[in-house]
């Protein structure tokens, strides 16, 4: 009870600090609240990058591993002249990967070329059109919205439908469904099957709301399927309980077989996972967090000292008050508290106005950076940690002073 | 009210300097992104632990008993964490125990009040 009496009194002392010197109040918590906000927002901007790419990583698959000419990571001496000479997967590969790999829940042959899409007198360029094997659908996680995937029998016969991503689907058919409509691809008359679920903009780019699938097979009549400009890739999901690392060193054996390597010879092949994207990330990641740690660690302590400075005036100018409290019986741990109870209020304070400015920026550059960026709990927890440490630590040694004063002294202190 | 003045023998000012200098580095760690990533609740705990400690270096540089008993409280606290993060560190360890030997050394000795 009297932690409570206590409590409300500080807090009535702090508000009074605050009415009767709001200039010299505001600028001591002005140090708080930009060290709350610089820390607070590079760590939100860190975390929600982090999410988006985990989510875009997730996306393609983190148990998929990808069979294709180029590496995704290379060191200081890649020998990049060796890598043009290595043919691109092939079709047929795809059928030995099938038929041999014990490890392969599931393989698709994909290849990614940009074409035009049209319907009636409406038409987008530039769209990224997919042409995939029938198991795609079981090494890419994706929803569909509306419609249905391929059948084995159109897959396989190389029928013109297409799946659409959900942002061509709104610009091409504003008011109605596109299921069952006919559009143009490279001049080509394809039938919409399906609609992916919208996925919203991706970190890594390849957002299927930008989308148009169509089997392989009908993708020949289309384009060259065997240009090394189109980048084929197999991609191969592995077996529930085998690993990604399990399944490379198959693939490799797999490989080197099916295209007849000499035992000596190097692969001529590259092995990608999605770990190599995320890794590479992560260290940028680190970075970032550890600069805005140490700028935002800076602005905190400035904060601290302006705290500490407010508190020791605070203590002076309340001198008299404490020796007439104590005189009539306060108890030092009364004062002390009612000193450190004010400071902590007040760092508080900076710091509820540092992570509001934070969660009104992530409110509107959400959409400017067409990302989600969210301040969450985590971020919210540190904010109110930091004030309260602050206040504390920084309000504790002008609260003891004060706690020790003599009353006899403090009272004839004007 | 008299205040009581105990002298404070050098090697607690040694203990409590190089806790001050300990406080320092570790307040910036409240907040680093390893800390955070442990979870949620880990720089809030952490947090505590430093204020806690500095709290306890200021008793124990006023040659207050409140200031060992805290010091002691959160060594164990400190230790207890860190077990549950899997990251004991055996000189920190050592270091702690020599503290809290010099501090006992001189406890009768110091004051009994806040």
């Amino acid at each position: 009870m009297i932690f409570l009496g206590l409590f409300r009194e500080s807090i009535l002392f702090a508000i009074n600090a605050l009415v009767v010197n709001k200039l010299r109040t505001f600028l001591s918590l002005l140090g708080i609240t930009i060290g709350i906000f610089a820390i607070i927002t590079v760590f939100t901007i860190v975390d929600s990058l982090e999410q988006n790419l985990r989510k875009s990583v997730q996306s393609l698959g983190d148990d998929v591993v990808f069979v294709q000419k180029w590496p995704w990571t290379f060191g200081p001496d890649y020998p990049w002249w060796k890598y043009m000479n290595r043919p691109v997967p092939d079709y047929t590969e795809l059928d030995d990967i099938l038929r041999k790999c014990d490890g392969a829940e599931s393989a698709a042959f994909v290849i990614n070329a940009n074409i035009t899409v049209k319907y009636k007198s409406s038409s987008i360029e530039n769209v990224s059109i997919i042409c995939a094997s029938h198991q795609y659908n079981r090494v890419k996680n994706f929803e569909i919205d509306e419609g249905r995937y391929f059948t084995e029998i159109e897959s396989s016969a190389g029928r013109p439908v297409a799946i659409i991503g959900d942002v061509i689907a709104k610009a091409l058919f504003p008011y109605h469904s596109p299921i069952g409509q006919m559009i143009k691809v490279n001049g080509s008359k394809v039938m919409v099957i399906g609609v992916f679920k919208k996925e919203g903009e991706s970190i890594l780019g390849g957002s299927s709301d930008t989308q148009v699938l169509v089997p392989i097979q009908y993708a020949r009549s289309l384009i060259d399927i065997r240009s090394d400009n189109l980048d084929p890739e197999i991609m191969v999901r592995a077996k529930k309980g085998i690993s990604n690392d399990d399944l490379i060193d198959e693939l490799t054996g797999l490989m080197r077989s099916i295209r007849k390597l000499h035992p000596k010879a190097d692969d001529n092949f590259a092995l990608n996972q999605t770990s190599l994207i995320s890794n590479q990330f992560d260290s940028l990641f680190n970075m970032v967090g550890i600069a805005g740690w140490i700028i935002g660690g800076f602005s905190i302590l400035v904060g601290g000292f302006g705290i500490a400075n407010i508190m020791f005036v605070s203590v002076k100018e309340r001198t008299n008050i404490i020796g007439i409290q104590k005189s009539l019986g306060a108890k030092n741990y009364f004062i002390l508290l009612q000193f450190i109870f004010e400071s902590i209020f007040l760092s508080l304070l900076g710091g509820i106005f540092g992570l509001l400015i934070v969660y009104v920026i992530t409110l509107t550059a959400g959409d400017t950076f067409g990302m989600e960026i969210s301040l969450s709990r985590s971020n919210i927890i540190l904010g109110f940690t930091i004030s309260i440490l602050i206040g504390l630590v920084s309000g504790f040694v002008p609260a003891y002073g004060a706690s020790q004063l003599d009353p006899v002294e403090a009272i004839r202190a004007s | 009210m008299a205040v009581v003045v105990r002298k404070r023998p050098v090697l607690i000012t040694i203990v409590c300097i190089i806790g001050f200098i300990w406080i320092v580095f570790s307040l910036p760690a409240v907040f680093s992104p390893s800390i955070k990533k442990l979870g949620d609740w880990y720089p809030a705990l952490f947090g505590m632990i430093v204020a806690s400690s500095f709290i306890s270096y200021i008793g124990v540089w006023n040659m207050k008993r409140w200031g060992c008993s805290l010091f002691i409280i959160t060594f164990f606290i400190k230790e207890i964490m860190f077990v549950l993060i899997n990251d004991i560190s055996y000189p920190g360890i050592i270091v702690s125990v020599f503290f809290i030997t010099s501090l006992m050394a001189y406890f009768k000795g110091m004051d009994l009040n806040l």
